[in-house]
Formats: structure tokens, sequence, C-alpha cells
């Protein structure tokens, strides 16, 4: 009995170690296959093609045949779906937990839920149906383009945001509540200025989740704007280039060994760039974290 | 309830039919209390007893909990009017403040020691950051916390001992400069050192607050109490006489025989 018992837990341990290194291994795998075959297409080339660098970041010179062009429209891209995501689901997450009481709140954790459940090929559909109406009813001249990419995606994102805030907010001790409200603060002073802050982590892995998805897809944009080349975007209903789609586009049209390698060297760009959002976020997170805890910054 | 109050000073907090009902079951029933100024005035009884509830009842703190029930009459003698706690004009952010709260364990927030103290300040009563240096050094030389946190104003406030962390509390409330301090077992969680100098603290502090501190200990209450309630497991509340509380058996033996 004893020795059967012992044999399980040791084969539960082995296994538990298993699990919890094959999470690593395959993400140093990934990464090292992506370095061994991006790397060799890391170039001045691969971004600016024949612009002349500085041209292009100083001046703003066309660039025809490089990266900077996506590069730049995932940034505004991700910027702009971050930029409607980020304050409605964080609102939302905070109604969810501090406001919403009975049916009401039943009834909005279920839209989340199915939210959270859409594919995104359907935002995609759901986008470039929205401007067909558009079209027929009050605005003819209206096409898809890099506001509508946002929206779309800011709605797939969404539901990431409004679940991480609500449960890290949920999460919080009721002690923070009790002393917020014994000290004469308001409900909404008690949210803000305690609550919603003491649940920044979870915010913020909230968000990091949200810019990474958003940074990756390519279902949404795929019916909603992006195009091979656009150039760099020039206005908010304009279209525009992004490297999900490139990468997509390269990987399923090259006709040169040249350019499965420079597919795989824009997916590494792309890995470098969520990356370095992700490096935003964290300072940012940390300054704020800073800022409540002692009041200053420096 | 016997009313004995003419000696003492006069009446600042009157609980009158007090009722406090969870999801519908009753944990306080027709209470009536008179509270005089100053003190302390110690409020006893088993756990369970609806101490606490009693004592949250007065800053409407059982608000934040779901499925309360009030009814019954509150009044607070704020600056020589009264206030009526449930009245519909009463701010309770105001009242709040004006009744400052110390709970059983030091519930300090997650943030520096400067900011436990100037967070409810800047936000409750937007003081400027020279007032707010201000009161929040007079508060903690009020507990005489100053010396000891004087140099470590950006530490943690986690960091802090638990008995300073519990001084630090009620710096926090004597910031927001109230008339009555609600204190719910202070001492329960610290040890006897630290307790003793919550003990001093109180002792000092009743010439300028009132003070209603809910407690287990019998020493404490014979030791520090002006005024000796005792909450009943029927609801009922006793007053205890002054030749009760001071004289250890006798309070012993009263309280065998109450709860």
């Amino acid at each position: 009995m004893t020795s059967g018992a012992s044999i399980t837990e040791r084969a539960v341990c082995i296994l538990s170690w298993v699990s919890a290194l094959t999470v690593p291994a395959v993400l140093w795998t990934l990464m090292g296959f992506l370095l061994w075959r991006g790397a060799p297409g890391w170039s001045l080339a691969l971004f600016f093609g024949d612009t002349a660098p500085l041209d292009a970041l100083l001046r703003g010179a066309p660039v025809f045949d490089g990266l900077w062009p996506a590069c730049l429209g995932t940034l505004e891209l991700v910027g702009l779906a971050a930029g409607i995501a980020v304050p409605l689901g964080v609102a939302s997450g905070v109604y969810l937990a501090e406001y919403a009481s009975g049916r009401s709140r039943q009834v909005f954790s279920f839209c989340v839920d199915l939210l959270a459940g859409i594919p995104s090929i359907l935002m995609g559909l759901f986008g470039f149906a929205l401007i067909l109406l558009l079209r027929r009813t009050v605005a003819p001249a209206a096409n898809t383009g890099l506001l509508l990419s946002a929206l779309c995606l800011s709605l797939l994102v969404l539901p990431y945001l409004i679940s991480t805030t609500r449960l890290s907010i949920e999460g919080l001790p009721q002690e923070l509540r009790l002393a917020g409200a014994c000290l004469g603060l308001s409900h909404g002073q008690v949210v803000g200025r305690i609550l919603l802050p003491a649940a920044m982590h979870g915010v913020f892995s909230g968000i990091i989740l949200a810019v990474g998805r958003a940074a990756e897809d390519t279902a949404v944009i795929l019916l909603t704007g992006v195009v091979a080349n656009a150039g760099t975007p020039s206005s908010l209903t304009g279209k525009y280039e992004a490297l999900p789609f490139h990468i997509y586009y390269l990987a399923a049209e090259h006709q040169s060994p040249a350019q499965l390698t420079q597919a795989f060297a824009s997916a590494l760009v792309l890995l470098c760039l969520t990356g370095l959002m992700f490096a935003a976020a964290r300072l940012l997170h940390a300054r704020l974290e800073k800022k409540w805890k002692t009041g200053t910054t420096s | 309830m016997e009313n004995g109050n003419n000696q003492l000073n006069p009446c600042a907090i009157r609980i009158e039919d007090l009722s406090v009902r969870f999801d519908g079951r009753a944990v306080i029933n027709h209470v009536n209390l008179e509270v005089c100024q100053g003190g302390p005035t110690f409020l006893l009884g088993r756990s369970g007893s609806g101490k606490t509830t009693l004592l949250r009842a007065i800053n409407r703190l059982n608000e934040c909990f779901p499925g309360c029930e009030t009814s019954g009459r509150i009044r607070l003698n704020l600056g020589g009017k009264w206030a009526e706690v449930y009245g519909p004009g009463t701010p309770v952010e105001m009242l709040r403040r004006q009744a400052g709260m110390v709970f059983q364990s030091p519930n300090v927030l997650p943030l520096s020691v400067e900011r436990n103290m100037s967070l409810p300040l800047r936000t409750a009563l937007g003081l400027s950051a020279d007032e707010c240096a201000q009161r929040v050094e007079q508060a903690l030389r009020e507990v005489h916390l100053w010396e000891e946190v004087r140099d470590r104003l950006a530490a943690p406030a986690t960091t802090l001992s638990g008995g300073q962390q519990q001084r630090l509390c009620l710096a926090r409330a004597l910031a927001l400069r109230p008339e009555i301090l609600l204190l719910d077992e202070p001492t329960a969680s610290l040890d006897f050192k630290a307790a003793r100098q919550i003990e001093d603290l109180l002792a000092e502090l009743k010439s300028r607050y009132t003070l209603l501190v809910v407690s287990h200990s019998l020493s404490q209450a014979h030791r520090l109490a002006e005024q000796v309630f005792v909450l009943r497991d029927g609801g009922r509340v006793e007053r205890l006489a002054e030749n009760v509380f001071r004289d250890k058996e006798a309070l012993l033996a009263a309280m065998d025989e109450l709860v």
C-alpha cells in the first residue's frame, strides 16, 4: 500500500517536473529556431529596402521594399487599439467588480464571456460588414482602414482586459475597502485611489495579454484594411501595412529561399517589437506603482 | 437601562432602539446606549454578541457588507450639535472622519508610512502638501511614533512592527481630526508591551476625544474604563456600576452572571 502510494507520488512528481520544463523548452526551441532562420535576414535593407534609412526616419521618404512601414503600421494599430480598449476594458472591469449587482452583473458577465468566445475572423467580418452598411447609408465614401482595424481589434481584446481587471479587484482583501471607507473616502475614491492601484499588477498583465493579441492578429486586419504595399500609414482611415500580414503574405507566396528568410526575419522583428511594447508596459507599471506607494516617481 | 450619567460628562453618542440584521438574521436587537464624552467607555461581551457590529453601526461601516439592514436611531454630539447618523442629510464620509476607527489587526494600506497618512488627507480633505506634512507630523507625535519613523517615512508601512502599525492606524485616524474614536479590540493582536503602549495612549487621548473601546480584556477595562457596558447575547445592554468594574473580583462575578 505504502509502496504503491510512493510510486504514484514519484510518478506525479516526475510528471510535474516534465510538464514544468516543457514550457521553457518549447519557448526556447521556438526562439532558437526563429533566430537561426531569421537572424541571417537582418540587415538595414530588410527594414528600409533601397531607401536611405535616415531619409526614411527623419524626412519620411517612402520605403518600398522594407519592413519599416509595416513596423510603423503595427505600432500605430496596436497603439490605437489599446487606446480604445484599455480605458473601456478597465472601466467595465471596475463596474463589474464594484458597482454591478445581482442580475445586471450576471447579464454583463455572460456578454463578456460570449465576446471572449468570438473567433477573430468573425470580428474581421463584422468590421467589413459595418463598412458595407456605412457605405449604403450615411457615408458612401467610407472604406476599410487603420481606424476600423483598430476598432475591431479592440473588440477582440476587450474581454481579456475586463476579466483581468475584474478578477484582480475582486481578489483584493476586504480590509482595503474597510480601511478606505472608515477614513472618510467615498466609494468612488476608494475604488480610484486604493482598489484600482492595488489591483494594478493584474490590470497590467491584462494589458500585456491584450497588446500581444492585438499585435499578432492577422484575421481581423485581413478583412479590414491591411494591404501588402501601402507604405507608411498616411491617415486614420487610410490603408496600412502590418507585420503579421507581411509575414503571412511572404510565407504563403514566397518565390525564393531569400524571401522565406525575409519572412523569418520579419517574424523575429515582430517578436522584438512586442517585447519592446511589453517592456514599455512594465516600465509604466513600475512608475505608476511607485507613485501610488510613495507619492513620488523619483 | 440604568441612566446614571448625571455625574459624568455630557453625552456624546446616543443609540436608541438600534437593530442590525444581516441577510435577515438579527445581530443586534433593540439596543439602547448612551456613551458620555471622554471615556474610555468599554463595551464588553462574548465573541459573536455583536460588539463589532454595534461599533460599526456608529460610523455606518456595516453598509460596506452586503445584506445589511439597520433600523433605529443613532445621534452623535459633534462640536455641540447633534448629528443624525442615519439621517438622509448626513454625508457618510464626513461622519466617518468625525468618528474615526481603529481595527483589531492593524490595517495599514500597502503604501509607504507617509502615504498611509497623507492619502486620506489629500483625497478626502483635499489638503495642500504643506498642510498635509504638518498634520502628518502632528498626528504621529500625538501617538509617540514620530521619533521612530521620521527617517523611514518612505519605507513601506508593512515593515513597521505590529505595535507601530497599530499606532500608525491610530495616527491616521487622528490626522482627520475626529471627535470620536471607535476602537475595535485595538490591542488584541499585539504583544504585552505594544498593548501597554496603546493603553497608555488611550489614557492620554481621553481628554481630547471620546473613546469607545470594544474589548475582551476585563483587566484592561478594569484599569482604564470610565464607563463599562456589557452586551448580552439577547441583544440587551447592561451598564456596570463604577464600584463593580473598579473591583476585579466584582467585575469577574458580574461578567460570569451576565454573559
